[in-house]
């Protein structure tokens, strides 16, 4: 340090530049004291404090310690250490502590013998501490953490019934701290994991009078060590647990646990906001799948901390990843708005994404992904084929409720187009090459989305369900119904027990279509008691969603059976199958459009067509029962053809590929004279009944 | 298939250390050399276990086409030496659980699944099975406003525990498996991944580094996109940097549902910020750090691909807290004394105000 300065510094009164040591108000220069330490004469060196400072054997040395310490010189400042018999000092300190325990009434009269055990115990705290210090400074870290933890020992055994707040010594606060702090570092870079698991622990669960920002430093170095570590602590110690309080019975809780009580101590404004925190809680939380937790943490975060935006985009994140896509296509619409940060790709991204789910916001669902287009360029640019890709999926759905033939066949030519424009930028995509093969089938274009099937089904190895049920789907719309079967048989080969109720539901639809009722029924008996086991085998406690599941499944099969019944004629047992169908769905269509063909094919048309009007009472878009009616009103009367006209035409807008509805269409055409437009709805219909599968393309999705 | 091997019966019988050495033999006549040192050691299993050497010839034998067939000796190798039932010998397994699962996903999704990397793969999972008694791991995700050990609220009205905890599942309940069905592949290398990360802090930082590698195999996507500098400098540096360098090769792309995403993030999560042992070697370090942050980004890359908002917040968060620690720099040791230009110490006759603050 240059002289000018150190003089300049002097001026200030205390905080002198000097380097120095004082007690019992005397002063020394450490030079005069290194000068002997750097002779290697540690006696002489402490002799000089001795007099000097009027110093003890003990205080000397500690002092001599720090001073080697402070400059540096770790191995020196060991050696000093290792001259001091420091476990004997510590016990010479605890006859003070006993005298405490029995002089317990009489403290507040005799402060002295307690005073001088701390300033003692201070002292020898300390060097303790040093001693540890200079060790994990040597890389002697199992040694380091033996003595760091006999400061603690030392601490607890001295002062086992604690001491009064306001009677506490700095300095031995200081060092109690700083070794609390220490030690589980020390046992981390010993690599004795579980020791540092049980010094954080006693860190956290003890009452050391830590700071704030200490305790905050050890809780959020604890977290992390749980988090990552990949060392099981196993639950904290019966004797800690309190009754009603929580405890964390594995690491993913308690690390969990402790970010979240960093977070409160955030809000609370007692120790300074840490970024970390939040990331290592997101990480977790989504270990968990639990991001609406993670929702509630962002939610709670004062303001100022995030930019607006950011926190927007991070919340629709956590919502779309809960299932709650509404509330987070509202956030997006908020930062995507021309105002704030209209550009961001992730944002429109996932904005395009979840629109891509419901034909009624496809339309903007098709604006943010045109956007997003626009904005994939520079290191961006890998996110093109993405954009193209929702793109597709936006359009394909808009196409679905477009009001005209024109533009339903001009948005579903841009979305096959833009999807195949996605496929160049990504061949492998595996999730793009079954949505290509869907689009194509709903397209009717079946030998390119077979196509499509198979490359799915050989990216994936064959893992994923619903690229089999496409395949199948597919060959059965090209009427092979037997190839389909095989196909079916072979995913049910690839799929666990629990998963094969679609496709056994799809290999009895095939049975039927190939005119083989017996083994249709064979399937439904074992799909059914498939389902039946599924159910008890999980007991109550599966959750509410799957119990829905599994009422799904089981009236699928009831009214499967009941559907084949009343095929066969079979009336009795299609009734019986019916009325199980209600157990588990009271209020179903399907299960009315069964009544109801069941009582037309009876001659019963009254009851039929009520049955037929409930169900759309029930669902106002179901097309079944829309075209069934027409069907009967056609049979009724001619003053009733604008009606069957009408519903049929609201039919095909729903469904424009419905053979049956293009088949009745024509036959109104041609009851009312049109023969012309009878025709082409008849050549519709033959060309559709082509192409028909098992199962409508759009379950797939 | 089940392997039956005499050799494994016979060890079963034997001590820890003898069945470790009948591991090292017969391994010795599977890869090229073994260090006779191995065997002698005191500890031969774990020795086996932190040799590199013996680590990279398995490794490449793994890899080689047509490695991991029914009749593979190496996967033979693995199975008994799994079954050996001993602790140490069952890590030089999951040693290599990165390598079994990389290469037989990589090949699954070519329709070419191998029976012998699958015998390995249903044993860690019956194992993982019977460890667990099939049951699912649940975590409950605590609510603040109720005390815990770790801290107090004031609210007294709080004392019933029972309101909106959430419950979490963090690995649904397992099935036994006899074969691998393919919709059922993804969880159960997934659960071997699990496995892995239930020892991974016992594992040598060569298998951490083969994991993350895989992981940019997997994601299909390079992820250099989102490089540190990439963004922030925008278009001024990376001149030489292909046009899509997101697009990556694709060549190892494979499904990746969350079933097995999750447990692979767990293990990534581990590699980027684990404590680590004074006594590693600084190179081996960085090189782990720079794998796992690579991996990392290709995850992410793939996340964003996939819109899986929560992938994308998971290794997003990952890929945050590094930045962090690159800018806030090493941390502050508070654990430091304060350096003081004077020092005063306080005597045993001194007074409480006199100490030095």
């Amino acid at each position: 340090m240059p002289r000018s300065q150190s003089t300049e510094f002097s001026e200030y009164g205390d905080d002198s530049s000097v380097r120095e040591v004082r007690a019992n108000g005397l002063c020394m220069k450490t030079t005069e004291v290194e000068a002997k330490l750097d002779e290697g004469n540690i006696q002489e060196a402490e002799s000089s404090l001795r007099e000097g400072l009027s110093l003890n054997f003990e205080e000397a040395r500690a002092l001599l310690g720090r001073l080697e310490y402070q400059r540096g010189n770790v191995e020196g400042a060991l050696r000093v250490f290792e001259g001091i018999d420091l476990q004997a000092a510590i016990q010479r300190l605890q006859p003070f502590a006993a005298e405490k325990q029995t002089s317990r009434k009489s403290r507040s009269r005799t402060e002295s013998p307690h005073v001088v055990s701390q300033h003692a115990a201070s002292l020898v705290l300390e060097a303790i501490y040093l001693k540890a210090k200079s060790l994990q400074k040597l890389g002697r870290l199992s040694e380091a953490a033996n003595e760091c933890k006999s400061v603690l020992d030392a601490v607890e055994r001295i002062f086992h019934q604690g001491i009064p707040d306001v009677q506490v010594d700095f300095k031995l606060q200081e060092t109690v701290s700083h070794a609390v702090e220490l030690l589980p570092e020390l046992w981390k870079q010993a690599g004795c994991y579980p020791e540092a698991m049980l010094s954080y622990r006693r860190a956290l669960l003890s009452q050391w009078n830590l700071d704030n920002d200490c305790c905050a430093r050890i809780q959020k170095a604890f977290a992390v060590f749980l988090l990552y570590s990949g060392v099981e602590a196993g639950p904290p110690s019966l004797a800690v647990q309190i009754d009603g309080s929580y405890v964390p019975k594995n690491n993913l809780e308690e690390a969990i646990l402790l970010l979240m009580i960093l977070m409160r101590k955030f809000y609370l404004g007692i120790v300074q906001w840490d970024p970390s925190v939040m990331e290592h809680l997101t990480f977790a939380l989504c270990l968990c799948g639990q991001t609406s937790v993670l929702a509630k943490q962002v939610e709670e975060i004062m303001p100022g901390v995030y930019h607006r935006i950011d926190r927007w985009n991070t919340l629709a994140l956590c919502y779309s990843g809960a299932g709650q896509n509404r509330v987070a296509l509202n956030l997006l619409r908020k930062s995507l708005h021309k105002h704030e940060r209209p550009d961001d790709l992730t944002a429109l991204l996932l904005a395009a994404k979840i629109c891509s789910d419901d034909s009624l916001l496809a339309a903007e669902g098709v604006g943010y992904a045109r956007r997003a287009i626009t904005a994939s360029k520079g290191v961006e640019e890998h996110l093109k084929g993405v954009s193209l890709r929702v793109l597709g999926l936006c359009l394909g759905k808009q196409a679905k409720v477009s009001s005209s033939d024109f533009e339903r066949s001009r948005l579903q030519s841009e979305a096959l187009k833009s999807l195949e424009a996605a496929l160049v930028l990504e061949p492998n995509n595996t999730d793009l090459i079954f949505e290509l093969g869907v689009q194509y089938a709903e397209h009717r274009n079946l030998d390119t989305a077979l196509r499509f099937a198979k490359l799915f089904i050989d990216a994936t190895g064959g893992s994923v369900l619903k690229g089999w049920r496409l395949l199948a789907l597919v060959l059965s719309a090209q009427q092979r119904f037997s190839e389909a079967e095989v196909v079916t048989d072979a995913a049910l080969d690839e799929n666990a027990k629990w998963e094969q109720g679609p496709l056994l539901r799809l290999k009895a639809k095939l049975r039927i279509c190939q005119s083989l009722p017996l083994d249709a029924i064979e399937t439904y008996k074992y799909l059914l008691a498939l389902v039946q086991a599924q159910r008890k085998s999980f007991g109550p406690a599966r959750s509410i969603s799957q119990a829905e599941d599994d009422r799904d499944n089981e009236f699928e099969v009831w009214h499967g059976l009941a559907t084949l019944y009343s095929s066969l004629s079979h009336w009795k047992d299609a009734e019986i199958c019916l009325a199980k169908a209600r157990e588990s769905k009271a209020y179903s269509a399907e299960a009315l459009q069964t009544e109801g063909i069941m009582y037309e094919k009876r001659g019963q048309i009254h009851e039929a067509l009520s049955a037929y009007i409930n169900a759309l009472l029930l669902e106002p878009a179901y097309v079944p029962c829309k075209i069934l009616i027409s069907g009967l009103l056609l049979k009724m009367s001619p003053a009733a053809l604008p009606v069957a006209r009408g519903l049929l035409a609201d039919a095909l807008r729903i469904e424009p590929t419905n053979r049956l509805a293009w088949y009745y269409l024509g036959l109104v055409h041609k009851d009312d004279g049109r023969m012309a437009d009878a025709t082409d709805c008849f050549q519709a219909a033959s060309m559709l009944e082509e192409s028909d599968p098992v199962e409508s393309f759009s379950t797939l999705v | 298939m089940e392997y039956q091997s005499a050799a494994a019966a016979a060890a079963s019988t034997a001590g820890p250390s003898s069945k470790a050495r009948a591991a090292i033999l017969a391994l010795s006549s599977i890869v090229t050399a073994i260090p006779p040192s191995l065997a002698s050691s005191e500890n031969p299993a774990l020795a086996l276990l932190h040799d590199p050497d013996v680590a990279s010839q398995v490794s490449s034998l793994l890899r080689r086409p047509g490695s991991g067939s029914g009749d593979d000796n190496l996967c033979r190798w693995l199975y008994d030496t799994f079954h050996s039932g001993d602790p140490d010998l069952q890590l030089v397994v999951l040693r290599h659980v990165p390598t079994v699962a990389g290469v037989y996903l990589s090949r699954a999704s070519q329709r070419k699944p191998d029976a012998g990397f699958e015998c390995v793969l249903l044993a860690l999972y019956a194992h993982a099975t019977t460890a667990r008694g099939g049951q699912s791991v649940t975590v409950t995700v605590p609510d603040v406003s109720h005390p815990s050990v770790y801290h107090e609220t004031r609210d007294s009205s709080a004392n019933s525990i029972a309101t909106d905890l959430n419950l979490a599942v963090v690995s649904p309940s397992l099935e036994p498996h006899g074969t691998v069905r393919s919709s059922r592949r993804s969880r159960i290398v997934g659960v071997a991944l699990e496995l892995y990360h239930s020892r991974i802090a016992q594992m040598p930082v060569g298998s951490k580094i083969d994991f993350c590698e895989f992981c940019v195999a997997w994601s299909g996507l390079t992820g250099d996109p989102y490089k540190d500098d990439a963004g922030d400098i925008g278009g001024g540096g990376d001149v030489d940097r292909s046009p899509i360098s997101g697009q990556g090769t694709g060549s190892g792309r494979i499904p990746m549902p969350w079933e097995f995403l999750q447990p692979a993030l767990r293990i990534l999560g581990h590699c980027m910020l684990r404590p680590a042992p004074g006594e590693e070697k600084e190179k081996e370090k960085e090189r782990l750090e720079e794998a796992a942050v690579a991996a990392c980004r290709s995850l992410y890359a793939r996340s964003v691909h996939e819109i899986d908002p929560k992938a994308v917040l998971a290794t997003g968060s990952l890929l945050r807290l590094r930045k962090i620690g690159l800018e806030s720099g090493p941390e502050a040791d508070h654990t430091e004394l304060p350096s003081q230009n004077v020092i005063v110490l306080s005597s045993s006759s001194g007074s409480l105000s006199s100490l030095g603050k």
